[in-house]
């Protein structure tokens, strides 16, 4: 058999086609065998391998089949013979005599190999595809261009989430859009076509609420989420104090009445137009709720005067208060407001700087012992560093050097917190910073709240009006209760209001407002 | 970071072991009371620049917050709603004026209060005719004061044309005059800030007035920038000799507190000459008021002293006044008279521009020096460009319109006024006359104010 199967394969390579063909699709053949071998026993466990177990082998596997029968035309051509007469030529009588039933042992041959490369190419295709739902894949693949996600994402607190559950829609039609999605990245990282940073939001990203509520279903939001921001000072001791929220994320299901979930509760729909192509401005609001009721607001930046060459002027002008003809595409199409439009950045978070820094200092990667180290730390963050690697260096030669000379005495026995801050500060760094795909601090923002531009606000905002001419609610205390404001206790407008305390107003108010609201 | 509990259960318990639950309970405070906690909540995060200037001022420590001022009648033509409440963008004297009585009567009464009403003025005129609308809106207004407008339409129902605008005489709706933040920048509202020079030099410096650059030229000037730090400008009482005694600043001269005079708003009350007009006048009282200024000047310097500055001081106005002023002012009228002038509009012509200078900044440059003691400003910024206007720009246009009267007119002043001779006269024999002090001598009578 195996002589067969050698005579069989010298006879097949024809030329040097034929020639490349055998010895690609053998070799891809055998090392495949050889890494799953290696892969079960656990010799190799770095799933990067799988990049070469399951793409690139089977890839050269089946290159080298197409390859063998072009050799072969390629040959024929060339004798110009009779494929009978080149068989003949080729092959030995061992094979090409017709001793069976069936037939010549180079047709059992080639029936039986036929056999084991559909057997190989199937359970192989299943592994394939099987691969490209593991996050290694989608994070490195395209090494360069998901860097900045893939970073952020192994960090998030959906980690554990593969990354085809979220952006791969369900069923069939949800595979091929994926796959079709992907032959245009690859294209598109190929030519390097791609915007960089890549730009926000995802529009064809699978619809949220399949995906999210799969785990988070708004009947599970309810009651009150505490919510502790502590924030570290500039001063010596890097002294910090806190901002404490009582989330309000009801969804309106239950006996409390619905507040931050109540937009996705069940009974209620909320559309929106937007203004600009990122969703950071609205043009309008719609709401329709369970009992029939509908209610819009339209942000009167647009219904007036919003600037000499603005749409809206000329629509004013017109007489018309809606969107113009002019207007197409994204800013004709209302969307349903769902998970991701205030979530959008529940996974790949990026922090900003201070943020960043605090958070290490609450984790204790920061020792707060350490003299100025929020101010120096962030100084060193804040640097401008011409990479990756220069920034490495400049942190750490940054740090140490100010320690030295400023505050030698004071850091003596901290060495250890000083070697474990820069480590720590410099991860910071790897995490949000990306050069080679422009990613400097925070160039998304986040959505869920309103730390920065946009979140809330993009709706909950004066110039949102409703026919009569009234704002939407955009009260402080509208989402959350203020349990601290920027305080030097977590809890401070829950204890007593102090006689000159220049905020005892604002304590007394917000005091009342939690208690008063709660049933 | 976050933390995810029962909050409810939370909250609860931390109360009820608090000791002080009862006075935890809402009080039975006034709708006021409980509003300004909820301003306070949305501005710390909107507008933090301005929350922590509150913070730290005394406004705070005082429990005056955001309602307490902003606060509005529902009738109020700018009053309008925000959140619940209704407020007024607008801080107007008769708001201030519910604490700050006395202050804003006599601020009121002062001559800043006037600022505003300055449309018929040759100033507001000009800057309208040759400048334009915006010019006159982001120029003279911001500094003088503007008449607020009200527009339905706008958010604050505040018109743009004249908001924001914190001139020290602006019209306001309420019929009040002036505006408490020009000087007390808001939301400190510092008594510091007032008290520095450069609160004033916002608006009292320039070619036409320049009193900020006069101050740092002078010795007053000087000593204060030089013991910024020892002027104690932040202490509640203050009072010069006593609370701090490096230097005076505007403030102290004209308005603040001596050991014998009260702090006072009115800034005209100590002030004896206008130096503003084409010509200086002694103003009503002149004597009262310059016996005030002189007795803040006793905290530092001996009456003899005093009395000499006011000499010198008279003798340069009057020189002003008689040599330049009054000529000039007859020639103008002369040409006026005879409607000489080419085109029919004020500063339409040439020598309008040039006697405006004259007498508008030059002029006036001549007398803040010599009053607040700064030497350049009397004499090469000062009487210096006067002259050579004078001889050179304004008197040989005023010859252009050939008018034998006019003309006769120059030369008689040029030959037969004494102050006027010198420019006919070889120079050997002026210089003769400045040895011998002859020359000096035409203006012994000068010093004497009248």
């Amino acid at each position: 058999m195996v002589k067969c199967f050698r005579l069989l394969l010298r006879g097949l390579a024809t030329n040097w086609v034929g020639t490349a063909g055998v010895v690609l699709t053998t070799s891809a053949f055998l090392l495949f065998l050889f890494m799953e071998l290696l892969r079960l026993l656990q010799v190799v466990t770095n799933a990067y391998v799988g990049l070469i177990s399951y793409l690139f082998l089977p890839a050269f596997f089946i290159l080298g089949l197409l390859l063998i029968p072009i050799g072969w035309r390629i040959y024929r051509r060339a004798r110009g013979r009779s494929t009978q007469e080149l068989l003949a030529e080729r092959f030995t009588p061992l094979l090409t005599e017709r001793t069976r039933l069936y037939g010549s042992n180079l047709f059992g041959l080639i029936v039986l190999l036929t056999l084991i490369n559909l057997l190989f190419l199937g359970a192989g295709g299943a592994r394939v595809l099987h691969f490209m739902d593991e996050p290694v894949f989608c994070g490195t693949a395209c090494h360069g261009v998901m860097h900045p996600e893939w970073a952020t994402y192994q960090q998030s607190p959906h980690a554990h989430v593969k990354c085809v559950d979220c952006h791969v829609g369900e069923g069939l039609d949800g595979l091929v859009d994926a796959k079709l999605n992907g032959l245009w990245q690859m294209i598109s990282v190929t030519f390097d076509l791609y915007e960089r940073p890549i730009p926000t939001p995802v529009h064809n990203l699978r619809p949220a609420r399949e995906t999210c509520e799969r785990c988070h279903w708004p009947e599970k939001f309810y009651g009150d989420r505490l919510d502790v921001q502590t924030r570290y000072g500039l001063d010596r001791s890097s002294r910090p104090h806190y901002t404490t929220l009582a989330l309000k994320v009801g969804s309106g299901t239950g006996e409390q009445g619905g507040t931050i979930h109540w937009h996705v509760a069940p009974e209620n729909e909320v559309r929106y137009l937007p203004a600009v192509e990122d969703r950071t401005e609205m043009r309008s609001v719609a709401i329709q709720q369970g009992d029939g009721s509908y209610r819009q607001y339209r942000n009167r930046k647009y219904l007036g005067w919003a600037g000499p060459n603005s749409a809206a002027a000329a629509g004013e002008a017109a007489g018309s208060p809606e969107p113009g003809g002019e207007l197409s595409g994204w800013a004709t199409e209302e969307r349903v407001l769902d998970c991701i439009d205030c979530h959008n950045r529940a996974t790949h978070i990026y922090e900003d700087p201070a943020t960043a820094v605090d958070r290490r200092l609450e984790a204790g990667e920061i020792d707060r012992a350490i003299p100025f180290i929020k101010r120096e730390g962030l100084g060193s963050l804040l640097g401008s560093y011409a990479g990756t690697a220069a920034a490495m260096t400049g942190i750490a030669r940054g740090l140490y050097g100010t320690y030295a000379r400023e505050y030698r005495a004071e850091t003596l026995g901290l060495q250890e917190s000083l070697d474990r801050a820069v480590v720590s500060l410099q991860e910071v760094y790897q995490r949000n910073i990306h050069p080679r795909m422009e990613v400097g601090w925070n160039p998304y923002p986040d959505h869920s709240g309103h730390e920065h531009e946009g979140g809330c606000f993009r709706c909950h905002n004066r110039d949102m009006v409703d026919l009569a001419g009234n704002p939407i609610a955009y009260d402080c205390t509208l989402c959350h209760s203020i349990l601290a404001f920027e305080s030097p206790e977590p809890f401070q407008f829950l204890l007593p209001v102090a006689e000159k305390d220049p905020e005892r107003s604002m304590h007394q108010y917000l005091q009342t407002e939690f208690l008063r609201t709660r049933p | 970071m976050r933390i995810r509990v029962l909050l409810l259960s939370s909250a609860f318990v931390l109360l009820a072991g608090s000791p002080c639950l009862a006075q935890v309970a809402p009080a039975a405070g006034s709708v006021a009371d409980s509003m300004a906690g909820k301003c306070m909540t949305c501005h710390k995060k909107e507008s933090p620049g301005l929350y922590r200037q509150w913070y730290m001022s005394e406004h705070a420590k005082h429990n005056v917050t955001c309602i307490g001022c902003h606060g509005a009648p529902r009738g109020d033509a700018d009053a309008y709603l925000h959140e619940g409440a209704y407020i007024a963008t607008l801080v107007t004297p008769r708001d201030c004026g519910r604490c700050h009585q006395k202050e804003t009567r006599e601020a009121e009464h002062s001559y800043h209060a006037t600022a505003g009403e300055i449309l018929e003025s040759a100033d507001a005129y000009l800057a309208h005719a040759a400048g334009g609308h915006p010019v006159a809106i982001a120029g003279c207004e911001s500094c003088h004061g503007a008449k607020i407008q009200i527009d339905a339409q706008a958010e604050n129902r505040l018109a743009r044309v004249s908001w924001p605008n914190s001139g020290i005489g602006r019209l306001n709706p309420d019929g009040s005059k002036g505006a408490c933040n020009a000087c007390h920048t808001r939301h400190s509202f510092s008594k510091a800030q007032a008290r520095r020079p450069e609160s004033c030099g916002k608006c009292h410096l320039g070619p036409d007035h320049p009193q900020k650059e006069v101050y740092e030229e002078s010795k007053h000037g000087n000593a204060y920038y030089t013991h910024i730090d020892d002027m104690n400008l932040a202490a509640d009482r203050w009072v010069v000799g006593i609370d701090y005694y490096e230097a005076p600043t505007c403030a102290t001269c004209h308005m603040s507190a001596t050991s014998k005079q009260p702090l006072t708003h009115d800034v005209g009350q100590r002030i004896s000459w206008t130096l503003r007009p084409k010509i200086s006048h002694l103003k009503e009282d002149w004597e009262v008021k310059r016996k005030s200024m002189q007795q803040v000047c006793a905290a530092c310097h001996h009456e003899e002293f005093i009395a000499g500055h006011y000499f010198q001081m008279d003798g340069v106005v009057q020189v002003y006044n008689e040599k330049f002023a009054r000529p000039a002012g007859e020639i103008m009228g002369m040409i006026e008279q005879k409607g000489l002038r080419e085109n029919p509009s004020a500063f339409g012509n040439k020598i309008d521009w040039i006697y405006w200078e004259l007498w508008h900044h030059e002029g006036r440059r001549a007398r803040h020096g010599a009053a607040m003691m700064g030497p350049d400003y009397t004499w090469w910024h000062g009487i210096y460009d006067v002259a050579q206007n004078f001889y050179f720009e304004f008197l040989p246009e005023a010859r252009r319109f050939e008018d034998p009267e006019i003309n006769a007119h120059i030369d008689r002043l040029l030959s037969e006024d004494p102050m006027h001779q010198w420019i006919r006269t070889p120079t050997a024999e002026t210089k003769a006359a400045i040895r011998s002090g002859e020359l000096q001598e035409n203006y012994r009578g000068i010093f004497k104010p009248e």
